[in-house]
């Protein structure tokens, strides 16, 4: 069981190429980090993956489990498994947290079933807590007027409430305090299990020291060009980018 | 005239000047209905909202031998409610001076046919919200009338109901003393055709004016809300969800005859389908109405291509040291709040839903903040 990649191709919707053949397996149980220069489509491969609309995909393949994730809806994407930690978390104005959390998890139930009300907030407060996350922001519309670091910690939320088996956290650490960094990483931490995945996406070591991937890629010109492990994270953080001006 | 026997002279001479004027004012008002034209799109006022087929059929089914004919409920209301009559003069005349926008006609129609409704007259707190409901099946021309004593805090709400071919054509006069708090909130459910006129007087107190239309095909709202006395506080809200062909065409005028008082305006629709939003709304500030605190804002979402917003709103400020802003916005749905929520696997007619719903919760929160 594993998100499969193949020869992932795509582009910006009339717009430019960004992905040009990715391949990349993650199977369940395995964190893996992608790293890769400002521009190489790192947020481009997490977008495609759960269907934004801004995207064309121009060829390859996606699998979830063995579905095609590509020929599903965004929302059945998400429905199936797979969980994006977005870079910039969008405010959505007059939807409370609560009320949000509460759809997702419903869309999820079987048919003719509810979400019990009592458990919901139950689990919502003891996630709340574990992320440090005040409790009034139940009751506040999803994002809005929060710091930067509020919307990492509640997408983080979001993930603990939905408990995906496929993870991508898109640059989760920019925008977030050193405490806040561990806060989150001590969430994810917590979720990582044999019947989970994450793909963590960032510039910098710091998040991976807290989050210790399994194997680490490198994107670069919208392929993945280098897979190793932790010993990557260390050659980036001293070397940078430069060994990949070869690939040119 | 009949003087009270301990009045002044000067009092005496006063209350003639004021009967003098009203006399004057009745009679210009005889002219100002015999003149007034029925709406059509030459008429500024009625430029949008379809006159031609709306406003048109409405003033014929005044003018015919059609009756008012509708249920009027009243709750909570204690002594406070007086069902109003053809008789009752002082009611009549105030209807008679109502401003309007562009309806002046239509107006002259209802006062052919007024004596139904409700007067309130509220003099203590209320302790639960007194709920007026209007109900017809074919054409009802019901006036409401709310006089709030000063210091008094009341909460009135005032539904319309009707079905596919129920009219209802309403006029509301609103007067609230010093010091005195009225949160009134309008609600037409389902109606043929809705057409509200709503005169606000406020003399320092606070109003918080919400309306919210459903499902109604035809809907003309026209509020004026005038300030007489520094200090008053007038904050008008609307939030409405328009689908199918219907069409709301909403009209407002914040007038300030006095200075230091404020009024706020958030109207808010969401448009889908072939439905048409209207927002006329403007700020008039009189000349000797300094330290004048206003503001006006107008906020549309789309959710169809062929859905349509007309938003019209206005600044008309002749006293110096004010401050007064207006803003108006019409834009489609924020594709990147609909991709968020489906991201979580929410199905997209409940994402939709959802942030719709959000955009005009706003409305809500502010309404009940007041």
């Amino acid at each position: 069981m594993s998100l499969i990649i193949k020869d992932l191709s795509a582009r910006v919707k009339d717009g430019a190429q960004i992905l040009n053949g990715i391949n990349l397996e993650i199977p369940k149980g395995e964190v893996h980090a992608i790293m890769g220069p400002n521009g190489s489509g790192k947020s481009t491969l997490s977008k495609v993956l759960c269907g934004h609309p801004d995207y064309e995909v121009t060829g390859g393949s996606a699998e979830l489990d063995g579905q095609d994730l590509l020929a599903m809806s965004v929302d059945e994407r998400s429905r199936a498994g797979l969980f994006l930690a977005f870079q910039y978390p969008v405010e959505v104005p007059g939807v409370t947290n609560a009320n949000f959390m509460r759809a997702a998890l419903q869309a999820r139930m079987p048919k003719g079933e509810t979400v019990d009300a009592v458990d919901f907030y139950k689990t919502m407060r003891n996630k709340m807590a574990a992320l440090g996350m005040d409790t009034k922001f139940t009751a506040r519309a999803v994002n809005e007027g929060f710091s930067g670091g509020e919307k990492k910690r509640n997408d983080i939320l979001q993930m603990m409430m939905l408990e995906p088996s496929y993870a991508i956290l898109d640059e989760t650490d920019s925008g977030l305090d050193v405490d806040a960094l561990r806060i989150v990483s001590d969430g994810v931490n917590a979720m990582r299990a044999p019947f989970r995945s994450f793909l963590v996406i960032t510039h910098y070591k710091r998040l991976l020291d807290y989050i210790k991937p399994d194997v680490v890629h490198v994107l670069y010109k919208g392929r993945i060009v280098r897979t190793a492990g932790y010993e990557m994270v260390e050659h980036i953080e001293k070397n940078g980018f430069d060994f990949l001006k070869s690939e040119e | 005239m009949d003087f009270p026997q301990n009045m002044s002279m000067e009092e005496a001479f006063a209350l003639a000047e004021a009967e003098a004027k009203l006399k004057q004012v009745l009679k210009e008002s005889t002219v100002r209905f015999e003149n007034a034209v029925i709406p059509n799109r030459l008429n500024e006022d009625w430029r949008f909202g379809r006159p031609h087929k709306h406003a048109v059929a409405l003033a014929e089914l005044l003018q015919s031998d059609t009756p008012s004919q509708g249920e009027a409920t009243v709750q909570h209301a204690g002594d406070a409610a007086v069902p109003v009559t053809s008789e009752d003069d002082d009611l009549r005349q105030t209807e008679m001076l109502m401003p309007t926008i562009g309806s002046d006609a239509l107006l002259g129609m209802h006062l052919k046919r007024f004596g139904s409704g409700y007067a309130l007259y509220i003099e203590e707190d209320t302790k639960e919200p007194i709920l007026l409901t209007y109900k017809t099946d074919t054409l009802y021309t019901p006036s409401t009338f709310i006089m709030l004593a000063p210091g008094v805090k009341a909460h009135v709400i005032e539904q319309h109901y009707g079905n596919e071919k129920g009219t209802i054509f309403a006029t509301r006069n609103i007067q609230v003393a010093e010091g005195a708090e009225l949160k009134v909130e309008l609600q037409p459910y389902g109606c043929a055709r809705c057409m509200v006129i709503t005169n606000i007087q406020n003399m320092g107190g606070k109003v918080v004016h919400y309306t919210h239309h459903f499902a109604c095909d035809w809907a003309r709202e026209e509020t004026v809300a005038e300030i007489y006395t520094p200090g008053a506080d007038n904050q008008l809200f609307s939030a409405n969800n328009l689908i199918c062909n219907q069409v709301l065409d909403q009209h407002t005028r914040q007038i300030h005859h006095v200075g230091g008082a404020t009024s706020n305006l958030l109207y808010k629709n969401v448009v889908d389908d072939t439905a048409t939003g209207i927002f006329a709304g403007n700020i008039y500030v009189a000349p000797c109405a300094h330290n004048t605190d206003a503001y006006q804002s107008n906020r549309n979402m789309l959710l169809s291509e062929k859905a349509t917003i007309h938003s019209l709103p206005g600044l008309e400020i002749l006293a110096d040291k004010v401050r007064c802003s207006h803003g108006s916005a019409s834009a489609p749905m924020d594709e990147e709040q609909l991709f968020y929520l489906l991201s979580r696997g929410i199905p997209r007619d409940e994402a939709l839903a959802l942030v719709s719903h959000g955009f005009l919760q706003d409305v809500v929160d502010k309404f009940e903040r007041s």
